[in-house]
């Protein structure tokens, strides 16, 4: 025991007097480009194929030393379904089981899909593969966060904040008739465009003030979220949720870019939540 | 710039042993000093080695993107619990903003009503230099607050804060004299646009 002890004694203190050049250290996501990797053709082309490439972003966790690469992969489009979801899992059905990527319900109601397509935050299930087979298509994972593999982002901090806002009915007093509570046809209509969202975080990783301040600034989805229930008529905790977002990072870095409403895939818009919530703050 | 931000690098830098490998493409051909010679010529040539390394290793190791890059992914408590929420703060939340978004309001009609009236008022002049100064610093200090975060470089976020203040306080001393003992602003922008 004691050998080992002196062993590992003596391989630290060689570790500590390691010179520069050995230290680990990794830059910027910088991704190593599509001509310097190979292209995984079709297995089974039909007769006359539509031929398409596309250039997918993959990093292995248990590689952690190898830069992230753009891996090319050629498809017949006769073959694939219309969607850039189909196109993946034909890839991961018949190339190249190793692409990782979270997919659920391929209808645009789960979320799980979200990547960043020829240069736009989307859900793969929702968007076509462009016809145009001179075009290539390159996807990403969202941008801006810790990628876990390949196209699988990691969403701990994005659901934290989700959770900080507290997204359920607050309420003491009971409903007067003793059964649910209810509220008014114009009261219901006020959560339309906000109870939609399927926090596919689509908008909020295309904010650059989320960029930027992740840590601190909660984005858009949980800003729309956190708008749907203080719009709620129902709700009798509004001063509060309100206070809990009155500092100058929760809400105030959004600049009103609108790359959030522009993204959207579920085409909400959560730029007016926002603000909504500002004109919330500065009018109570 | 990046030894700056990591002083780390520097040191290494510095080091003669690190700094003889990264002169040197053999592994160990530069660390054989047996002879009295090379004993007695060896402060010199470390000398002259640490300075040109020094050199070398500012020149390479700075990668150009290398500025703030992404830290560790660091999660606070477990990712079951919600993240912190700070402290109620109207003063930088929402009177900060009412009171922004008034300035930004008011200064289009400053900025219109002297051309429209055609008349120059010293009172109206000073009303839009004021308002003009302050809402420079409000939107210079969001810059502030966007790229260098108090998180993580408190010691830049401060020093940048502070050169916005010198930097607002001599505009507005330099717009006070421009205002009093030359023509005045809305004269400059109507002398510019005519000649």
């Amino acid at each position: 025991m004691a050998t080992t002890r002196a062993l590992a004694r003596l391989a630290t203190r060689q570790a500590a007097v390691r010179p520069a050049t050995s230290v680990f250290s990794r830059g910027l996501a910088s991704v190593v480009s599509e001509s310097k990797t190979s292209t995984t053709p079709d297995p089974a082309p039909s007769k006359e194929p539509k031929t398409k490439t596309f250039h997918i972003y993959r990093w292995n966790p248990d590689e952690p030393s190898s830069k992230p690469r753009m891996q090319s992969y050629t498809l017949d489009l006769n073959k694939t379904g219309p969607m850039m979801l189909d196109a993946l899992i034909r890839i991961k059905n018949e190339t190249d089981p190793t692409l990782t990527f979270r997919r659920s319900c391929r209808e645009g109601i789960c979320g799980s899909c979200a990547m960043n397509i020829d240069g736009v935050n989307t859900l793969a299930c929702l968007c076509r593969i462009p016809t145009d087979t001179t075009k290539e298509s390159r996807i990403y994972p969202l941008p801006h966060m810790y990628v876990v593999k390949d196209l699988v982002p990691d969403m701990t901090q994005f659901y934290k904040q989700y959770r900080s806002v507290k997204p359920y009915l607050q309420r003491d007093t009971p409903a007067p008739d003793g059964r649910e509570y209810r509220q008014s046809k114009a009261d219901r209509k006020k959560l339309d465009g906000l109870y939609e969202c399927i926090l596919c975080a689509c908008c909020s990783t295309s904010c650059p003030s989320y960029w930027w301040n992740q840590e601190e600034y909660l984005g858009p989805a949980v800003l729309l979220q956190s708008y749907r229930w203080i719009a709620d008529s129902r709700d009798e905790r509004k001063p509060e949720r309100l206070d809990a977002l009155n500092n100058s990072m929760s809400v105030y870095r959004c600049h009103t870019i609108l790359n959030c409403s522009r993204t959207c895939p579920k085409g909400l818009n959560p730029a007016l939540a926002i603000a909504e919530i500002k004109k919330n703050m500065a009018f109570t | 710039m990046a030894s700056i931000m990591r002083p780390g690098l520097l040191r290494q830098a510095c080091s003669p042993a690190a700094s003889q490998r990264m002169l040197s493409t053999f592994a160990a051909s530069s660390v054989k000093r047996s002879s009295p010679l090379a004993q007695q010529i060896r402060p010199a040539f470390e000398r002259s080695s640490i300075l040109k390394s020094t050199r070398v290793a500012a020149f390479h190791a700075t990668r150009s993107q290398q500025i703030l890059p992404a830290p560790p992914q660091r999660v606070v408590g477990t990712a079951n619990d919600p993240t912190p929420v700070p402290p109620p703060s109207p003063s930088h939340g929402s009177y900060h903003w009412s009171f922004e978004r008034a300035i930004s309001a008011g200064l289009i009609p400053l900025c219109v009503a002297p051309f429209a009236a055609g008349s120059l008022n010293p009172v109206m002049d000073s009303i839009l230099c004021a308002l003009l100064v302050v809402h420079s610093h409000i939107g210079f200090e969001a810059c502030i607050i966007d790229y260098f975060p108090k998180r993580r470089v408190p010691l830049l976020f401060n020093s940048a804060n502070w050169a916005l203040r010198i930097g607002t306080v001599l505009l507005g001393l330099s717009l006070y004299s421009f205002e009093t003992n030359d023509v005045g602003i809305t004269e400059l922008v109507k002398r510019l646009w005519a000649a």
